[in-house]
């Protein structure tokens, strides 16, 4: 019975189709065609998501900039205190279909917020990079960006895998990652109780969030986050200096496993 | 956001920078700041263009990785141009002063130098005189001496470089001209006196001989006497105004819009027309921008950067710092290349956002309660000094702090260093007395969370502050809040004895407290403010404003351009936000909320 109430149907459907002008015909399937094209198009975008970037933050003089040449020419660069963003494509040199855009960004206190708005969407991964010799100075503003990148809406969303890299290693006073990451928590933990008893903002909405870094009642811990965190030694100048490699194969497998 | 002047000083050296927006490249030029070289602005312009020119085809095609890899041998380029700039600047020799004996003066007689009001100048004689310097100044005090010469003689004469002698006649020339002008209104007759040549005549004054009787013009034995006001002058009825109102009664301001209305509509009219034709034209420029990527000039972004200006300067921002401001974002935005679908206003206004955003979003974030932990690590109290003009609200804000550290587990001392207002000391008794009500010591393990440390009125506010640190470090208090009284930033002794107290005292934190409502005063206050604290100070780093309390927030509509001023003078950041009088009026700035109430229509 359906069958059957389905054929006049398709009958007067053909019937129309043949009577009517071509011309509109023709328009209708253009207008498929496009409407069908657009939709593939937006699934592939979604898909190969729009976050293909790795981002290099930190504070001042941590070694970012070097560590980005490093990675992309091998070769030592005298670097100055990045002003601006700078990015290029990275082939991992073990698949050689893997990329991603590595973007070092300025860490100067009056620069790093603003290029962190304009380039968090587009993460896929951070690298954080720690100066490892000047750690125990700048304990409380190392701990304060991270917290400040962490507590980021954005981010949280997105949950990109965090790499805490610990630079400099090759000077003998540097601090192993164990040490650092046992402060880092240490910090965090008090900044996220200072920084939630902030007075609220002006607008109602709460600085450094009803986000609420961790799990309360317990100790700050790496673990208790979104995103995988991984602790790193590296160093961008490399043992022998200026001529030699970097020790950096951890980054670098780290970044093939991103890619 | 200073990039609006492009020079900058540190110790010694002076820095002058350029910028090329296009392929973002930063050209910089030290030297030592003694030295005046003249040749510096040509050199860099020089060196931007060459250094562009030989790489622009890296820059444009590789990115960053050309960056990277490619070499930028420029030293050589670099020296040559270096050279040429040092050997153009020293080709003009200084000039050697003439001689008298050289200058055409010598050669005058006096006679024809002696100008009369009117006449024409008489022919120069050309006799070649023994040219005595005597001779030469007398004829300089002959001219001044006469009545107004004009300046043709002088500028019809010599075509040659004046000398000093010829300057110093030609202004004392002036000078008279303008002097004399005054005073004589009826004699048209010029006063050669000057005739004379041998020795120094007295100068004769106009007036001077007159007698003072001449010179009195009031009326003689006025004084009481009830003749001098005639009495048909004084109307009654004009001069009482309205008869109508209540005797001794003050009547509130009437506020008039519709004048003020009116003014607007004239400053408007004329400029609307400059903005109609600006806006076709805009409108030409915007559709060709629309396609293809075309380079921003100067001329393009005045018009936007206009509006702009005057925009912040309604939303209160202080004049000069709008100005500045825009400066800046015109130098940043100079030269580069938009994107398609972009607009010049578009980018203008995200640029300014941008910069606005980071201005209020300064170097270090002011955390107070994570300072007041380490200090308490430490067995020290944590100070706070408040400062800041009279009526800003130094007290009422002082108390909501205090409440807001107390319901963080801290507990405050204040010290009440305000010895010269009264009521001053019993105002912060009221607010201590309450905060107690409101965190009884049961609640908190036994301890009173605030007390106050005062010592009347009329003291030495340094020593009091002084006595109450010790104090509160003996008795284990987390914090100190000290209140100083409102000064203005013009009173010298008072901004001494602020500077003294903060400088004996070292507090962790010195605020300033700023009212929202403030406008071009603010940079007043906050400049001179500073100034005093390092003139004062005897460290070698001078303590200086370290954050901003801006009370007063919620008489602001969307007029929040104080902030601005504010940071911008100082770069530090605004730590507390007050929005009223009650305890819980306290918030913390958000600068994306602030940035988007200036930017909106």
């Amino acid at each position: 019975a359906m069958a059957g109430g389905l054929e006049p149907h398709l009958e007067a459907l053909r019937r129309e189709l043949r009577a009517s002008d071509p011309a509109v015909i023709s328009v209708l399937l253009a207008l498929l065609v496009v409407a069908i094209t657009l939709l593939i198009w937006r699934f592939v975008q979604g898909r190969r998501s729009s976050r293909k970037a790795v981002l290099l933050l930190g504070l001042c003089d941590a070694g970012k900039t070097l560590l980005f040449a490093r990675l992309l020419t091998g070769k030592y660069r005298d670097t100055q205190t990045s002003i601006t963003d700078s990015s290029a494509v990275y082939r991992v040199s073990t698949e050689k279909s893997a990329h991603v855009t590595l973007i070092d960004l300025p860490g100067h206190e009056s620069l790093r917020l603003q290029f962190l708005e304009r380039f968090k969407a587009a993460a896929r991964a951070i690298v954080f990079v720690v100066d490892s010799v000047a750690f125990q100075r700048e304990v409380k503003d190392v701990a304060e960006f991270l917290y400040q990148v962490l507590v980021d809406g954005t981010v949280l969303k997105n949950a990109p895998p965090l790499l805490i890299a610990c630079n400099k290693q090759d000077v003998t006073m540097a601090k192993s990652a164990k040490l650092i990451q046992q402060q880092l928590e240490k910090e965090l933990n008090t900044l996220r109780v200072t920084r939630s008893a902030a007075p609220t903002s002006l607008d109602g909405s709460a600085m450094g969030g009803p986000a609420q870094l961790g799990k309360k009642g317990k100790d700050f811990d790496f673990s208790q986050l979104p995103m995988k965190v991984e602790f790193l030694e590296c160093s961008a100048r490399g043992s022998k200096g200026e001529e030699g490699d970097a020790d950096f194969e951890g980054l670098e497998k780290w970044l093939a496993k991103i890619a | 956001e200073r990039g609006g002047n492009n020079s900058f000083t540190h110790e010694a050296l002076t820095l002058k920078y350029k910028l090329d927006n296009q392929f973002e490249l930063v050209f910089v030029v030290g030297f030592q700041k003694i030295l005046t070289l003249t040749y510096v602005d040509k050199l860099i312009d020089d060196v931007h263009k060459e250094f562009r020119d030989k790489y622009r085809n890296e820059f444009q095609q590789k990115g960053t990785l050309g960056l990277l890899n490619g070499t930028f041998d420029f030293k050589d380029d670099f020296m040559r141009l270096l050279r040429d700039a040092e050997e153009s600047s020293k080709v003009r020799a200084p000039t050697v002063m003439k001689t008298f004996e050289q200058s055409l003066k010598s050669q005058k007689t006096v006679k024809c130098m002696i100008e009369t009001r009117g006449d024409k100048p008489k022919e120069k004689v050309k006799n070649k005189k023994k040219g005595s310097k005597k001779e030469g100044t007398e004829a300089v005090v002959a001219t001044g001496k006469a009545s107004t010469g004009d300046k043709q003689p002088s500028a019809a004469g010599d075509r040659e470089e004046l000398t000093k002698d010829e300057i110093l006649q030609k202004n004392r020339e002036e000078f008279f001209k303008r002097h004399m002008k005054a005073g004589e209104k009826s004699s048209k007759s010029p006063k050669p006196e000057a005739q004379k040549e041998k020795g120094k005549k007295p100068r004769v004054w106009d007036l001077g001989n007159s007698n003072a009787k001449v010179l009195d013009y009031s009326n003689s034995a006025t004084n009481g006497s009830t003749e001098a006001c005639p009495v048909e002058e004084f109307d009654p009825n004009t001069a009482l105004g309205d008869r109508n109102r209540e005797p001794g009664r003050l009547y509130d301001l009437e506020y008039e819009s519709d004048d003020e209305a009116e003014e607007e509509k004239v400053i408007q009219n004329p400029s609307k027309p400059s903005a109609k034709k600006g806006g076709l034209g805009g409108m030409f420029g915007m559709l060709k921008g629309l396609v293809g990527s075309k380079s921003l000039t100067r001329e393009d972004m005045d018009p936007v950067l206009e509006k702009m200006k005057d925009h912040l300067i309604a939303k209160n921002v202080a004049a000069e710092i709008a100005v500045q401001l825009c400066e800046s974002v015109a130098k940043k935005l100079e030269g580069k290349v938009m994107g398609t679908f972009t607009t010049v206003t578009s980018t203008v206004k995200q640029a300014l956002q941008e910069a606005l955003v980071q201005i209020l979003q300064p170097q270090r974030c002011v955390d107070v309660l994570r300072d007041v932990m380490d200090a308490q690590r430490h067995r020290r109290p944590y100070v706070v000094t408040f400062c800041g003009v009279n009526g800003v609200g130094k007290s009422t804000n002082l108390a909501k702090i205090s409440f807001w550290l107390i319901e963080n587990g801290f507990s405050v001392l204040i010290a009440a260093c305000d010895t010269f207002r009264a009521g001053a000391v019993e105002q912060l008794r009221t607010h201590t007395r309450r905060l107690n009500a409101l965190h009884p010591p049961e609640r908190h393990g036994g301890r009173t969370m605030v007390q106050l440390y005062e010592k009347g009125y009329g003291k030495d506010a340094a020593g009091i502050a002084m006595e109450a640190i010790s104090y509160a470090r003996n008795q284990g208090f987390d914090v100190v809040l000290v209140d100083t009284a409102g000064r203005m930033q013009d009173n010298a002794p008072l901004m001494t004895a602020l500077a003294k107290l903060i400088a004996v005292n070292a507090p962790d934190l010195v605020l300033f407290v700023g009212e929202a409502l403030v406008g071009n005063e603010a940079v007043d206050q906050l400049v001179k403010f500073n100034k005093a604290l390092a003139d004062h100070s005897m460290a070698q780093t001078p303590r200086l404003i370290d954050g901003i309390v801006l009370t007063k927030f919620d008489t602001i509509d969307d007029k929040v351009g104080a902030a601005i001023s504010m940071t911008y003078i100082t770069s530090k950041p605004i730590v507390f936000v007050g929005t009223g009088q009650t305890y819980c009026d306290l918030r913390s700035l958000n600068a994306k909320a602030v940035v988007a109430a200036l930017m909106k229509a």
